[in-house]
């Protein structure tokens, strides 16, 4: 009786149990009874449509389900959701450092190997609770005809040095990127960033602070500033910049010193349709599908045999390609999840002091 | 002060509201506009008041011309039909207003506030506010306050509509008395004749934006100069007659003289239902005839029947009773009934 | 036996039942359990750190600061607007509501868009700043305190404009006459009648903004452009990123605490002017 799927968020509300339940029940199983829908949580916006043409399509075209998606990405409402006992996101996106915390929480349902294949993912990205569906980073973004033949400032020391890269700059009202950010711009090498020195951090963002015109705080506003002039160089995420360079917007992307992080995809533990939430993951780590998602957003899947089906004049624009990967640093998940609320009191308080 | 109206016309979109005006208020004079709603009363009591510019004419306050003088120069006193007391200002603090707005020094003020409560006999009620008032007591507050200032004319707009009968009545008398004892020059608003009637020294009947008749009570109801004003004052029978070579001839009643012939043609008599006799008296009046009791309906102090004699449409009337006299005629009875020429008042036609 | 006034009464309160299971539900019990988790585990750890920490505290001085800003600024705008409507023609009153209420049908980022075409560095008032050769650079009228302000005053004008002139509509239009008829110029008419009149609408609209305001997060996010910090802003990041729901609940009860407080001064403040009217 333990089978039933409707039983399992009971049995999992032991918490310890989880673990020990679970293997039993998706191993010898026929397929669940169909709902006529899932919901997807993600990001919203463009990134939405572009799913709808690639991973709702063809999961709505092979299974007959209904793809409902929601936004926006919602660490504080997923964990209301799981606490609640019955979640009404199928899958959702959760931000790079909040994934593993979700995990450790016991927010999520462990990904069935059986259904999801990643034997073509690196190593890394197969992580027994969270689906890695693509790579970002946060880069540093720059008005071409303001920075024209490569004259951009290229890493955050140079980003730092207003003399001789002069005009307004934007970074992100956000402790995370900006305290690596900091130490790079001090003469830290990419490799010795961990465990942050938050003295020094905030010392080198003392010195930034009078020119950066605006904080931002919502993943269009630093594309947008770009566009409109309000200022010169910022950070942000490549895939916004990506999107200007495509439509011939006057931005372009230096990756020297990017923050390299992974998005994830998870199933809300205890929601009803677990078992197509594995399903669309198994759709989402198809290479030519995540090579839509790649090509439209900047945003490269993990799947290794993905760039295979992305046009080559777009690879260098990707973080993932080899010559701008060496440039940057992989995002420390782990001292993230370890010391946020810590540092972003910090952050607050001298984000405060005027 | 004499208020002196001449020539007023005033015009909203196509609508006339006053179609020239003319009138005068003596000094200490009570005068009453009488007229139906939408007969211009209003509109000339603002244009008075100073809250309307007329399109013609002049308004002379005294031998001062005010006609586009705003109206707080015009030193005007005005009860408003809803009183329109300040309701966030205690009883003394809206006596004292006006007297504020023309500089009064504060010992004054408090003096004449006291006064004039003690006028409208409200003495314990300086601290109040409106709504803790009666509407009686609000209305002679609006009353005071109107008159502390010593205006140079009152204006009365339709002051005692929301009231009982019963304080309807005293306030009337009790507003006559102070008007009379303040010899205060009165403009008073109604569209109540009854009011009109008891209060007035002289009556201005309106109809259609123009002044009917102008006259005391006697005379506007004795000698109506209009069928409209004839309908409008009191109770009335008017009889179509047609008068030829000095005498009257009457349909269903028979012919008389009057004591002045009209013009050949067709006339129209007034005949109030006090004046038509009835039984052997009318049997020996010139003018008679038979007809049928259709109603008796009984006031207290008379008795007033709906009649239908033969030939001629329904008449009312009215017999004065004491209390043991019995009733005069029984509903249904056959009665005769008829009317002396010197009870008859000719209406002028026009 | 009851009177009929009681009987009255008592229908109302059966007629406000609805809206009083509405509220208690939907308000009263998240409200309920909001004050409990921020006591969690019994200890008064979190509400010290929220009633304590100088951060929070300056946040939420800054906050009340903000708010009070706004509501003086909204109401030095809404009352001659609320005046000119409630004397408007009809097109003028329709034409002027329509702008208005305008904000209510755009969503935060139209609008703040819309602010950094306007008022942004290269924005439509300092290219003309620039072109009429009044200023050699760009004025900073966006992504500071300024901008914030512009911007929560904007999405918050109808709550300040639409009491005030529904207090003025509600004044009796023959007792300014009658202090005119009384003697008094325009401007004692409006002090000593109008003004008086209105101040039920006044404080009911003063109150909504104030605390409407220190509920802002979106709009002081991105057009203060990191430099303004009000207290919702940090809960809104304790829930949702940090998930510290009891610290969270427990700056949610001091902000809940110091609202209620204010409100209740308004209401004292003006409780002579509603009384009267």
């Amino acid at each position: 009786m333990s089978r039933i799927l409707g039983r399992r968020p009971l049995l999992l509300a032991g918490g310890g149990l989880a673990g020990l339940a679970h293997p039993a029940i998706v191993g010898a199983q026929t397929t669940p009874p169909k709902p006529d829908r899932i919901v997807v949580n993600a990001s919203g916006g463009a990134m939405n449509s572009i799913f709808r043409r690639s991973y709702f399509a063809a999961f709505e075209r092979e299974h007959g389900i209904r793809v409902v998606d929601t936004s926006p990405v919602d660490f504080g409402k997923l964990r209301a959701m799981v606490e609640s006992g019955n979640p009404e996101w199928t899958c959702t996106e959760i931000g790079g450092q909040d994934a593993v915390r979700a995990k450790e929480m016991n927010l999520l349902e462990p990904i069935d190997a059986s259904v999801v294949d990643r034997s073509d993912y690196p190593d890394i990205a197969r992580d027994s609770h969270i689906l890695t569906a693509s790579a970002y980073s946060t880069a540093l973004g720059y008005r071409t005809d303001v920075f024209r033949d490569g004259s951009q400032p290229k890493g955050w020391a140079e980003f730092w040095d207003v003399r001789r890269f002069p005009g307004p700059r934007s970074l992100r009202n956000h402790p995370a990127d900006n305290l690596e950010f900091a130490l790079l711009a001090d003469g830290v090498p990419m490799d010795q960033i961990y465990p942050i020195d938050l003295d020094r951090a905030f010392r080198s963002l003392d010195r930034i602070r009078p020119h950066i015109t605006v904080w931002w705080s919502t993943g269009a506003q630093p594309a947008q500033l770009l566009v409109d002039r309000e200022v010169v160089l910022a950070s942000g995420w490549n895939g916004r910049f990506y999107e200007l360079t495509r439509r011939g917007a006057p931005v372009a992307t230096d990756f020297t010193g990017g923050s390299l992080k992974s998005g994830a995809f998870a199933i809300p533990r205890g929601t009803r349709q677990a078992y197509w939430g594995q399903r669309f993951l198994s759709v989402m780590t198809r290479p030519e599908l995540q090579a839509i998602y790649t090509t439209e957003m900047g945003y490269p899947g993990l799947n290794r045999r993905t760039m295979d089906h992305v046009p080559a004049e777009l690879h260098p624009l990707m973080c993932t390609a080899p010559e701008n990967l060496e440039k940057q640093f992989w995002l420390n998940v782990d001292w993230w999840t370890a010391n946020a609320a810590m540092a972003q009191e910090r952050w607050n308080r001298w984000m405060l002091r005027r | 002060m004499r208020l002196d109206v001449q020539g007023i016309v005033k015009r909203f979109g196509a609508v006339t509201a006053l179609n020239g005006v003319d009138l005068a208020v003596e000094e200490g004079e009570f005068l009453t506009i009488l007229g139906p709603s939408g007969s211009g009363k209003t509109t000339l009591l603002k244009a008075v008041a100073g809250f309307e510019v007329p399109d013609a004419g002049t308004v002379r306050l005294g031998d001062r011309d005010v006609t586009t003088a705003p109206a707080r120069h015009r030193n005007v006193g005005m009860v408003f039909q809803n009183y329109a007391l300040f309701p966030h200002m205690t009883v003394a603090e809206n006596l004292a207003f006006p007297l504020e707005m023309r500089g009064t020094g504060k010992a004054a003020i408090a003096r004449r506030v006291a006064e004039a409560l003690a006028l409208v006999e409200l003495g314990g009620y300086a601290e109040r506010l409106p709504r803790q008032l009666s509407g009686g007591q609000q209305q002679r507050v609006a009353l005071a306050r109107a008159i502390i200032f010593d205006p140079s004319l009152l204006l009365l707009d339709e002051p005692f509509g929301a009231l009982d009968r019963k304080l309807r009545e005293s306030l009337q008398l009790e507003v006559r008395r102070l008007q009379r004892r303040l010899k205060l020059t009165t403009l008073f608003i109604t569209h109540d004749q009854e009011e009109a009637l008891v209060m007035s020294d002289r009556i201005a009947v309106m109809d259609q934006g123009r002044i009917q008749q102008l006259g005391t009570p006697g005379e506007i109801y004795d000698f109506p100069v209009t069928r409209f004003v004839a309908n409008f004052i009191g109770e009335s029978n008017l009889i179509e007659a047609t008068a030829q070579g000095g005498r009257v001839s009457v349909p269903g009643f028979g012919t008389m003289t009057l004591p002045e012939a009209p013009a050949p043609g067709p006339v129209t008599l007034l005949l109030r239902p006090e004046a038509l006799r009835l039984g052997a008296e009318a049997g020996a009046a010139a003018c008679h005839a038979t007809a049928t009791v259709l109603e008796s309906v009984f006031l207290g102090l008379s008795v007033k029947l709906r009649l239908q004699p033969e030939g001629a449409p329904e008449m009312l009337a009215r017999l004065p009773l004491r209390p043991s006299d019995p009733p005069p005629a029984a509903e249904g009875s056959t009665i005769t009934i008829g009317f002396r020429p010197e009870d008859v008042h000719v209406v002028p036609r026009g | 036996m009851s009177s009929p006034a009681a009987r009255r009464e008592r229908a109302l309160l059966l007629m406000g039942l609805p809206a009083l299971l509405l509220l208690g539900v939907l308000f009263a019990w998240p409200v309920l359990r909001l004050l409990s988790m921020s006591v969690e585990d019994g200890s008064l750890e979190h509400l010290q750190r929220a009633v304590l920490d100088d951060l929070y505290l300056a946040v939420l001085f800054d906050s009340l600061k903000i708010a009070g800003f706004v509501t003086v600024i909204c109401l030095v705008i809404a009352y001659p607007l609320a005046f000119w409507l409630s004397r408007a023609s009809k097109i003028g009153l329709a034409l002027g509501m329509f702008a208005l209420l305008l904000p209510f049908w755009t969503s935060v980022l139209v609008r703040t868009y819309a602010w950094m075409v306007l008022l942004g560095r290269s924005g439509v008032i300092n290219r003309m700043l620039r072109d009429w050769g009044l200023i050699e650079s760009p004025l900073p009228l966006l992504h500071n305190l300024g901008g914030v302000l512009i911007g929560m005053v904007h999405v918050l004008l109808p709550y300040m404009v639409l009491p005030i002139y529904a207090a003025l509509l509600r004044i009796d239009p023959d007792l300014p006459r009658a202090a005119e008829g009384l003697g008094a110029p325009r401007s004692a008419i409006f002090r000593r009648v109008i003004l008086p009149l209105s101040l039920p609408g006044v404080a009911a609209g003063c109150a909504l903004v104030f605390v409407l305001s220190l509920g802002f997060f979106i709009t002081p996010a991105l057009l203060g452009g990191g430099r303004v910090i009000m207290i919702a802003m940090l809960i809104e990041q304790q829930v949702r990123e940090l998930l510290d729901w009891p610290f969270a609940a427990a700056l949610s009860v001091v902000l809940l605490a110091v609202t209620l407080a204010i409100y209740a001064a308004i209401n004292r403040l003006t409780k002579g002017a509603r009384l009267a009217s």
